[in-house]
């Protein structure tokens, strides 16, 4: 049982730092971005409205697929001025029900969003603005993508939890 | 009270209950929000969900988060940060608190760049938290000084809230920009002196840098160590604000000058290798997901506040208040003041400030002047534990020794001082209607 | 009776004047209905931001998760192209035009034939007439002057622009002002008088050109989920048409005041220099329009049925108009 649900944890939270690995370098492609639309308008008087679109979505897809790696990566934020003074086992309690809660707001939000996706690839839906990038729905479909990847990482964390629950005291103390 | 009115502080509470029990604040939010919702109105506007995350992660005035996220990583990863305050610490000489004044001022120079409270917080801990407690800075000072400094991009102009503001209050952008400009250096002014007074009266909490070390270099080796290593960074937070003021780039955009000089920075110390920049891509994608985890799980919970009608417990606590002026002023600072625990600044611009509005505008009051007044409180807002926006940006970036603890003890002084700051633009109308009116704007 | 609780969302942001608050905006269409049907029809009105961010009330409408939806039918261009022809055509109709087309010259069948797939209707609500072509830092004396001009116009017009050599700018509108005043764009359209210096533009630009040419009129639309619609009973459908009817007329008589002192304020006050663009450099945007508009209809075949029909009763509108309003106009000086 133990092994099982490291191996799950395992697999998860490799998933989802392969595809955070590879989306970080979004955030360098968006200062150069960024910074070109800039200079060459400024110094060459070159603008391009499809290139001033793509500076939001990569902001977009940085900041949604970042969502579960980030959580890899242990930058959740909390109010530590209880939970620093818990035992190591009631801290694997909070973080049980925290995660097990976040898998599920995760999955929820995933139904929303493939009607939301759907509703725009229906249509085609591109930019308003003429110049402007095609293809809307694609970017649309980051949001049950990035959501997915949270469940899964969502759900690493919550055995993760489990197995400090059901473990050793000694395992849950090194935590 | 019914049921349904009980609701939405029913949700209040249960965030905050999550939030001290542990769980992270993304999750206390969306768990909340949806919960609550369900329980009040069933699962039919949560159809509106996506639409609001969507909204928050294209959202194109949020660009200068990434942006200057990326530049404090890049200043931290390359050591020119830390190299940075080393050298104004040893060229303060035996003055205490001057790394701390530095900071003050890097607020102020950002803050006239930036309109985004994530940025320059998240910005300015990578850059100085390292370096404060390196150097023996009492831990919650640090916190404070740097969630304070941090805000001022909310007051000095351009600013997010100011542009919001404008719209809602009906004046223009450029009357509010220059209505808030006084009372911005007010305020810094106000954080450089609490910061000379620590120096006397607590000097353990902000030491110099020790005798001997400063005995190690001439004032002509540190004459030329600022030349080489403070003129650099600095120039970039200019390179910012001058793309601004020269016409380069709007206020947003002109980020990405401060994010794209950082690179060119640290190749031009041989600092740039690709071990180095993988390392930053990294940390800065992972501290840009925090500060956007936060706002996008923050969607359920503003969108149940609202379907719950929370606004109406504001309504209705509003129509108690006894008549007069001022005291309507006052209240409206106090709504504000305790929407900051528990909502973002948006929403709470949104539900407060349409109901005081109308009274104002028919009492002939200068918008501007009440403008700055809420600018001044909201700001204030983003340090208020145990929910303020700072305090989490922060803690976000901070070492696990940092608590929250830590941060809390730090903002409250500085609160003090935001609400000395606010005492004064409220008795002294002049300091922030003087400047708009001299220049005609 | 059965009494009916609906949400309406909006595409601007709270205290906006005329797109939110005011006679004849989203908000008073509201009260009306409520005043009309005797609160049996009880609208709650969000603005943008409040419940959903500015330009997502098609899906929300589209959904049926709320019932109503104020904003501009061109905001909608990405998702049904032909949908801009319902706001504003550059070199199109003026406000009478535009209602002549919309009440009795076929434009209200087209439009509900676009959104009847979608399950949605449409109706006009609100109007701003004539709008300005924008605020420039420097007179435009001939079309050479917008080579490599920068300039914050979203849309048709912006396309139309950039054709000419115009760097076209995207900006949210709370930063027009920033970047206008210290010059990293030199030109922005916003919307007239009034709107505009609510926005202080007259602080960052002098030169504030007329001909109205991109938008000779500007729409409001009212978009109704269609099955939401449905269930209203005759009298109720009546009441909410004829309350954006009335919104229509007086939302537009409202700009018309306001813009007349608000005109007379700027130049009077704020030493603007309004001023009408050259006949050469407005012929040449109407030559480029053309193409750009027949482009548009040969790449959707809705967009070309609404784009004749449009066309069709503007031919014959603008005989008329130039026997009618024109020659009075001209009396005006
Ligand atoms: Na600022
Ligand atoms: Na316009």
């Amino acid at each position: 049982m133990m092994s099982f649900l490291k191996q799950m944890e395992g697999g998860a939270s490799c998933v989802v730092r392969i595809v955070g690995n590879v989306a970080a370098w979004s955030g360098l492609a968006l200062v150069l971005l960024v910074a070109f639309n800039v200079l060459a308008r400024y110094l060459f008087s070159f603008s391009s409205v499809a290139l001033q679109e793509l500076e939001w979505h990569l902001m977009a897809v940085a900041a949604l697929f970042g969502m579960s790696y980030g959580l890899n990566q242990g930058g959740e934020v909390r109010v530590d001025i209880f939970y620093a003074r818990f035992s190591g086992k009631t801290k694997a309690v909070v973080d049980f029900f925290s995660n097990a809660a976040l898998t599920l707001v995760a999955i929820y939000v995933v139904y929303l969003s493939v009607k939301y996706v759907q509703s725009s690839y229906a249509i085609m839906e591109g930019s308003p603005d003429p110049g402007g990038l095609p293809l809307r729905y694609i970017l649309k479909a980051a949001i049950p993508a990035a959501f997915t990847l949270l469940a899964l990482q969502a759900l690493a964390m919550t055995l993760g939890a489990l197995r400090l629950i059901v473990g050793s005291p000694d395992e849950a103390g090194q935590h | 009270m019914p049921f349904a009115e009980i609701l939405p502080l029913m949700m209040i509470g249960a965030f905050f209950l999550l939030l001290l029990g542990g769980v992270p604040v993304a999750i206390c939010l969306a768990v909340t929000g949806f919960v609550f919702g369900y329980i009040g109105f069933g699962p039919v506007l949560f159809n509106l969900i996506p639409a609001r995350m969507f909204g928050v992660v294209t959202n194109y005035t949020l660009l200068a988060l990434p942006l200057f996220i990326f530049m404090g990583i890049m200043l931290e990863k390359s050591k020119i940060a830390e190299d940075l305050l080393d050298v104004i610490g040893l060229a303060m000489g035996g003055l205490r608190g001057g790394m701390a004044l530095a900071i003050v001022l890097v607020g102020v120079l950002m803050g006239a760049a930036s309109g985004v409270v994530g940025a320059t917080v998240v910005t300015m801990g990578l850059i100085a938290l390292g370096p404060f407690l390196n150097r023996g800075y009492n831990k919650a000072i640090a916190s404070g000084v740097i969630c304070a400094s941090g805000t001022l991009g909310q007051i000095i102009p351009p600013s997010l809230v100011l542009i919001l503001l404008a719209d809602i209050m009906g004046e223009s952008v450029g009357t509010l920009f220059a209505a808030a400009l006084i009372p911005g250096l007010i305020l810094s002014g106000l954080f450089v002196l609490f910061i000379l007074g620590l120096g006397v009266f607590a000097p353990k909490m902000v030491p110099a840098f020790p005798p001997e070390e400063r005995a190690l270099y001439s004032g002509g080796d540190i004459a030329l160590k600022l030349l080489k290593v403070v003129v650099p960074p600095l120039s970039l937070i200019f390179l910012v604000l001058g793309s601004i003021i020269g016409g380069i780039a709007a206020p947003t955009e002109a980020a990405s000058m401060g994010a794209f000089g950082s690179l060119v920075l640290a190749a031009l110390y041989g600092r740039l290798n690709l071990s180095v920049l993988k390392d930053a891509v990294k940390s800065a994608f992972v501290t840009s997901a925090m500060v956007f985890f936060i706002l996008v799980m923050s969607q359920p919970f503003g969108l149940a506040f609202r379907g719950l009608g929370g606004e109406r417990l504001v309504q209705d606590a509003f129509a108690m208040v006894p008549g007069g002026l001022n005291g309507q002023l006052l209240f409206l600072m106090l709504i504000l003041f305790v929407l900051g625990f528990f909502l973002e600044w948006i929403e709470i611009s949104y539900i407060a400030l349409p109901l005081f509005i109308p009274i104002f505008q028919s009492a002939g009051v200068d918008m501007a002047w009440v403008a700055i007044l809420v600018a001044v409180n909201l700001q204030t807002s983003f340090l208020t534990p145990p929910f303020g926006w700072a305090l989490f940006f922060l803690k976000g970036v901070a070492p696990p020794e940092l608590k929250t603890s830590d941060i809390y003890k730090g903002v409250i002084p500085f609160i003090g001082l935001q609400l000395i700051g606010l005492a004064l633009v409220f008795c002294f109308p002049a300091l922030a209607t003087w400047l708009p009116n001299a220049i005609g704007w | 009776a059965d009494t009916f609780s609906w949400k309406m969302t909006n595409a601007y942001g709270p205290g906006s004047p005329f797109y939110v608050e005011g006679p004849g905006s989203p908000t008073d269409f509201c009260k009306k209905v409520e005043a009309m049907s005797g609160g049996r029809l009880k609208i709650q009105h969000f603005a943008a931001g409040e419940l959903i961010p500015a330009m997502e009330g098609f899906d929300a409408v589209r959904s049926g998760t709320v019932e109503m939806n104020a904003a501009n039918a061109y905001f909608w261009a990405g998702k049904i192209p032909a949908a801009q022809y319902f706001t504003t055509v550059p070199f199109g109709l003026n406000f009478q035009g535009m209602n002549a087309w919309l009440y009795h010259g076929g434009g209200q069948a087209l439009w509900d034939e676009l959104y009847a797939p979608l399950g949605m209707k449409a109706l006009p609500m609100g109007n701003t007439g004539v709008q300005m072509t924008g605020w420039f830092r420097n007179p435009i004396r001939s079309v050479d002057d917008f080579n490599n001009l920068k300039m914050r116009i979203p849309g048709l017009a912006g396309k139309v622009y950039s054709e000419l050599g115009v760097d076209v700018k995207l900006l949210p509108g709370g930063e027009i002002f920033p970047a206008l005043e210290r010059g990293v764009i030199d030109a922005a359209e916003f919307v007239g008088p009034y709107q505009d210096r609510r926005l202080g533009l007259q602080n960052a630009a002098k030169y504030y050109y007329t001909t109205g040419w991109h938008e000779p009129s500007n729409a409001t639309e009212l978009l109704i989920n269609k099955a939401a619609w449905d269930t209203l009973p005759a009298d109720l459908q009546a009441i909410v048409s004829s309350a954006a009817m009335a919104c229509n007329l007086e939302s537009h008589t409202w700009c018309e005041a306001n813009n007349a002192a608000a005109m007379v304020d700027l130049v009077e006050n704020f030493d603007v220099k309004a001023d009408v663009l050259p006949k050469e450099v407005v012929a040449k945007l109407k030559e480029v329009t053309d193409q750009v508009l027949a482009d548009g209809a040969a790449a959707d075949p809705a967009t070309k049925k609404v784009h004749d029909a449009f066309f069709a009763f503007k031919k014959e509108h603008d005989l008329w108009a130039s026997i009618s309003e024109k020659p009075y106009h001209n009396l005006l000086g």
